[in-house]
Order: structure tokens, then C-alpha cells, then sequence
């Protein structure tokens, strides 16, 4: 997931927690506001009650013994009474308690309190109907879930908004110097605004490691190059001495016999050292692409050219390719090399009477074109290996190469941008899936 | 035919003068480019070998001289550098032909006999070989009237090859060189040309014997021919 996605997820979560939490706490919260309040309020009319009948002022209302009771008539919203208490103990609480009225049973917050006029005693009570204490808190809780609800609103606009504006160099730099990377670059470099410093350090680090990185494959690529060249003068003077030696009449049988030795060795250097430098030159993007071929022309030309080691092993080989697959701006002499080195391959490592199969098939709306044989396989550790430089592997030592066939079908692939899928078995043989991208698909 | 070898590696001029002269061309060397622009300059020459990696002198640019002032010499030239886009610029510049080093000798001889007959016009294109007539020019075999006809492209190649060199022993390496010299293949020892030589045999013996072509033993193979 992206960065700014869980960002987003995660401030958009938080406030739908807050607002669950301010939601369940709310009432409770209202009606504790509420009550003590009302207790409040309770207290304030007890002192003042307590004030009017201090001394003979109990008497106005407390007549022949008769208690005191008063109460809006109409809405029963508050009442207060006074009465003289028999018992003699001392109570001063608040609490909720019901209480008949004309009839009604209401539900009041009533303060209970005793107090001594002389020697007797008296039980005071003010009650405030529930109902009334709660009615305002329904809508102070609506007004209060509103005003909250814009304000998360309005926090997760601008956290979107600003996460986004701080997140962009990131993914500007992901976007143009991760994704779009591709050796060797060519692209120069251009730095990404940004006022975070992280962002900025992250991008001169990117950019820094691209730069070794592309100049270790740079060094690698001019020291391949021109290690091949400067050994192509000398070989080329051992190759001359040697064949004039050999053409020397003078020189007995024997000797010749040894020269002829010499030179298959000094060819099996000068195969290495070609080998190189082509992969050198491919990779160093130095073939045009200018080249319009014909699929099943070529693979029939590569045929032709190899046939003599299909006889050799009597390896049955059929070519299977739609006549009217063309691939454009290609390099022909490059996918030449490529197919030869895969049926090669495919006819070095087969078994006796064996068979090579060559098909072409559409698979994803891809040109797509098999060479499978029916040879030794390979197995699945070394399968992941068997495009690398120089690996061999066991089923090439019994055979004279020398480890760069894959390896030149590999650069020359990517040199075109075509993918390769090998899948094999050991013993039963392997097939290599060759994926023509669409845009040198010319048909 | 007078050929001027511009080539900076001594070893190699002296190996290249040795194989022509021997195989009746006249040779004259220069090791720079300077001497080379000067012979140019005031000699005829049929053939102008020129390396292009010259420590003095670009040599496409000694290639220009040579179409100005001897336009009717054929000019090889021969690299280690071998670029792709100096190959075309050479051959875009009047180059008759382009060999990357290292070469063989008898394939400098066979480019340089091919623009002999692309240029003059060889006159005995057809060869009699014992019962055989091989036709260079239409790359044909016929025996009497009847033309063998199931002969491939690559064997015909090797015995146009050896038929150039003939009297000469190949080795297998040499041959192989001419016929697979443009694949890239990591097959270092692989040598098919036993099997290609046993197939001409066996093709030719259906008309008659191929005694002019030989095994030679541990060597090589080669063409006999009587003149």
C-alpha cells in the first residue's frame, strides 16, 4: 500500500474513533453537567429557605403542625416542601426519588434536609423534575455531534491535503528515479524539489548510488571492450604466423600436426574474445535496429545452417512458425546468433534421436515462440544460473563450450526487449519461451 | 596485382606480406599513416589494406585519400576495432570489403580474389575437377550433362573455398572459419566439417569418384588439381 494511502486510512480511522468515543461519552457526560447543576441550584434555594425560616419565620409557614408544600401548579416542574420530622436524626442528601403530585407520579432530583427550629425538628425538600434537568441535553448533544462532525471533516481535509503536498517529492522520486530506472541510463540528473530534508537526502542518495552503480557496469562494459579488442591484435599475429608456418613447405608433418593443434586452441581464444565483445557491443547498445525479418524465414535460415549437428545426433526438428510473423526494427544479425544459439543449445545437450520443436503461438495477444528439445534438462537449482558468464554446469563439461551461449541469447533479448521463460526437466528436456513485445510484432 | 598493406603491428604486416608474396602479389608496407597518405599519393596500387586503429592517422580518413587519388584500387579494411557503426561509415565511404581482426589469411585471400571477380571478371569460373565441372560463377556441380543438385549452399562454400586454395592443405579450423565465421557460438572445438566433407563425398560418389579431394591425415583436407 502506499504511503499516502495509509495515511490517509490511518487519519481517517483515528477520527472515526474519536467520534465513536465522543458519542458514547456524550450523554453521560451532558447529564453530569446537568445534575450538578441542578444540586447546585438545590443547595442555592435550601440556603435561602434556610435563611426565611431562621427563628420565628418557620411559622409563616409551618401552622398547627400542618407542613409546607408548594408547587408550580401547572407543569409540576419544582416543588418544596417543609414538615416537621418526628424522627430524630440528622439527613442532608440529594438523590432521585419519585413522588406523587395531584395524581402524578414524577421523577425528581430532590434535596432532603433536616434542620432544629427551637427544639423541633424539620424536614426540608426541594425537588427539580428529572424531565426539566434533561431536557436540554438532547439538544446540546445534537449541537455539540455537529460542531465535532465539521471538525473532523475539516482535520481530515487538511491532513489530506497537507500528507499529500508533503508526500509528492516522494513520489516523484520514486516515479522518475526507481521505476523508470533502466541500465545503462542516459537520462541526466534532475533534482526533486522539495523543502523536506529527508526527501532531499533520499534523492541525492538515489542518485548518487545510480551513478556508481552505472559507472561499475560503465567500467565493466570498457573493460570487456577493450580487453577483447587489444587481444584481437595478437591473436590476429599468432593466427597469420601459425597459417604461414602451416602453408611452409619446409616444415615436416609432425610439426604441422602440432600447428594444427596450436590453431584450434588459439580459435577456441579468439571464440571466447568474439563472444565478449559482442555481448560487450550489445550491451553497449552499438547494433542498429533497422531490420525487418521474417519469423519463419529466419528460424529456417538458422535451420539450414545447423542441420549438419541435427544429423550428427539424427535429431528430428520441427519448425512450426505462422508464415506471416514479422518482427521490425530489429537487428537480424543479432536474433540469427539468438536462435542458433538456442537450438544449439537445444541439439548439443539432446540424446540420440532426439527432437527439437519450434512453435509459434499467440498467448496474451503476444507473439510467442517455443524451442523445446527433448535433452537433459536442467535442474531447478541451476536453472536460475544458466544465463550467467562462464557458469558451467556439469552437463557442459562433457561437451566443448565454454559457458557463453545462454549469455548471448540473454543480451541480445533484452537488447530487443523480448522475454525469455525457460522451464525444464531433468531428463525429459527443456523448453525456452521466447515473448515478442507487441511493438516489434510488424504484422 | 600491387598491394599496399598499411598496418602499424609489424609482426602482423610482415606475416601478411609474406602470405601474399607468396601467393604472387606484389607487396609494399607502411607502418603509419603518413608514409601510407604519401604512397597513396603518388603510386598505383590494385589493393590498399587498411588498419584502422593507425596511432597517427584516423583511417577512414587515409580511406578518403585512397578513392581520390587511386579510385580504381580496392580497399580492404581491417580492424580490431570492430564497431558496428565504423564498419558501415567504412563501407559507406567506398570500402570494398571490411575484415575484423583477427582474420584468417586465406580469408583476406578469398575477399580479395571475390573483388577480382566482382571487379574484372574472373575468366576460368568454371573448373574441371577429374569427372567434375564446377561452375563458380552459378555455383553449380554437374558430372556430363547431369548437374548434382542436392549439393547445400554450405558444402558448395567449402568446396569453392578449398578449390581457391587448392593444392593446399586446409585444416579443419580453417575451414570452419570461412563457413561459420559469422555465428557467435560458444561450440569452441566443435568441427561439422567432417560430416559436411563426408556428404560431398557421398553425394559426388553417386557420379563419379571424388579423388581430388583428400584427407590428409591429422591435417586437414585439400584439392588436387593436375595445372
Amino acid at each position: 500500500m502506499k504511503l499516502g494511502t495509509k495515511l490517509t486510512l490511518f487519519n481517517t480511522l483515528s477520527k472515526l474513533v474519536i467520534v465513536v468515543l465522543f458519542v458514547l461519552l456524550l450523554p453521560a457526560l451532558i447529564r453530569d453537567i446537568n445534575t450538578k447543576y441542578t444540586d447546585n441550584w438545590l443547595r442555592n434555594q435550601k440556603d435561602k429557605v434556610l435563611k426565611l425560616v431562621q427563628g420565628p419565620g418557620i411559622n409563616n409557614y409551618i401552622k398547627n403542625g400542618e407542613g409546607y408544600g408548594s408547587y408550580n401548579a401547572l407543569l409540576k416542574e419544582e416543588y418544596i416542601s417543609m414538615d416537621i420530622d418526628s424522627a430524630n436524626e440528622k439527613i442532608d442528601t440529594i438523590g432521585n426519588e419519585p413522588r406523587l403530585v395531584e395524581g402524578d407520579t414524577i421523577q425528581y432530583r430532590i434535596l432532603s434536609h433536616t434542620f432544629k427550629v427551637g427544639k423541633q425538628n424539620y424536614l426540608l425538600e426541594i425537588g427539580k423534575s428529572v424531565r426539566t434537568i434533561n431536557e436540554t441535553a438532547t439538544p446540546l448533544q445534537n449541537i455539540a455531534f455537529e460542531i465535532l462532525l465539521g471538525m473532523v471533516f475539516l482535520t481530515i481535509l487538511a491532513d489530506q491535503f497537507y500528507s499529500t503536498y508533503v508526500l509528492r517529492p516522494l513520489g516523484r522520486i520514486i516515479k522518475t528515479k526507481l521505476i523508470a530506472l533502466k541500465f545503462p541510463t542516459h537520462t541526466p540528473y534532475r533534482k526533486v524539489h522539495t523543502s523536506t530534508s529527508d526527501f532531499e537526502y533520499l534523492d541525492i542518495s538515489i542518485h548518487k548510488m545510480i551513478m556508481t552503480i552505472e559507472s561499475a557496469f560503465q567500467k565493466e562494459r570498457e573493460f570487456i571492450s577493450n580487453a577483447s579488442h587489444e587481444l584481437m591484435t595478437p591473436i590476429s599475429i599468432l593466427q597469420s604466423k601459425i597459417e604461414n608456418m602451416f602453408g611452409s613447405e619446409e616444415i615436416n608433418d609432425d610439426v604441422k600436426e602440432r600447428l594444427v593443434e596450436m590453431q584450434r586452441i588459439l580459435n577456441r581464444l579468439k571464440s571466447i574474445t568474439k563472444t565478449l565483445l559482442l555481448i560487450s557491443q550489445i550491451e553497449n547498445e552499438q547494433f542498429l535496429k533497422e531490420d525487418t525479418v521474417e519469423v519463419a524465414a529466419l528460424i529456417q535460415e538458422v535451420y539450414d545452417e545447423i542441420s549438419i549437428r541435427l544429423q550428427e545426433k539424427n535429431i528430428t526438428c520441427t519448425i512450426d512458425v505462422p508464415e506471416d510473423w514479422s518482427l521490425t526494427r530489429v537487428n537480424k544479425f543479432l536474433l540469427f546468433n539468438l536462435f542458433f544459439n538456442l537450438i544449439n543449445n537445444a541439439a548439443k545437450y539432446n540424446k540420440e534421436g532426439g527432437e527439437i520443436n519450434i512453435t509459434g503461438r499467440m498467448e496474451n495477444k503476444l507473439c510467442v515462440v517455443d524451442v523445446a528439445d527433448t535433452g537433459i534438462g536442467i535442474s531447478a537449482e541451476q536453472l536460475p544460473q544458466i544465463f550467467n558468464r562462464f557458469k558451467k554446469f556439469t552437463r557442459s563439461l562433457l561437451q566443448e563450450s565454454f559457458g557463453l551461449g545462454l549469455p548471448i541469447v540473454k543480451s541480445i533479448a533484452e537488447f530487443h526487449k523480448i522475454k525469455i521463460e525457460v522451464s525444464s526437466e531433468e531428463g525429459i528436456g527443456s523448453t525456452f519461451k521466447l515473448i515478442f513485445p507487441a511493438e516489434i510484432m510488424g504484422k | 596485382m600491387n598491394v599496399l598493406i598499411v598496418e602499424d603491428e609489424k609482426a602482423l604486416t610482415v606475416e601478411m606480406e609474406l602470405f601474399l608474396t607468396g601467393n604472387n602479389y606484389i607487396c609494399e608496407t607502411c607502418f603509419d599513416g603518413q608514409s601510407a597518405s604519401e604512397k597513396i599519393a603518388t603510386n598505383l596500387y590494385d589493393f590498399i589494406l587498411i588498419d584502422l586503429g593507425l596511432p597517427d592517422y584516423e583511417g577512414l580518413d587515409l580511406l578518403k585519400e585512397a578513392k581520390r587519388y587511386n579510385p580504381e584500387a580496392a580497399c580492404i579494411i581491417l580492424t580490431a576495432r570492430a564497431e558496428v557503426t565504423d564498419r558501415i561509415k567504412g563501407l559507406d565511404l567506398g570500402a570494398d570489403d571490411y575484415l575484423p581482426k583477427p582474420f584468417s589469411l586465406l580469408e583476406l585471400q578469398s575477399r580479395m580474389q571475390a573483388i577480382i571477380r566482382r571487379k574484372f571478371g574472373l575468366k576460368n569460373s568454371v573448373v574441371v575437377l577429374g569427372e567434375f565441372v564446377i561452375d563458380l560463377t552459378n555455383r553449380t556441380v554437374s558430372h556430363g550433362d547431369a548437374v548434382v543438385n542436392n549439393i547445400t549452399k554450405k558444402e558448395f562454400d567449402l568446396v569453392a573455398y578449398m578449390l581457391l586454395h587448392k593444392n593446399r592443405t586446409l585444416t579443419r579450423s580453417q575451414l570452419s572459419e570461412h563457413i561459420w565465421g559469422s555465428v557467435v557460438n560458444d561450440d569452441y572445438d566443435s568441427n561439422y566439417i567432417d560430416a559436411h566433407i563426408k556428404n560431398i563425398r557421398k553425394k559426388l560418389n553417386a557420379y563419379g569418384p571424388p579423388d581430388w579431394l583428400e584427407t590428409v591425415r591429422g591435417l586437414g583436407y585439400r584439392i588436387n588439381t593436375n595445372n
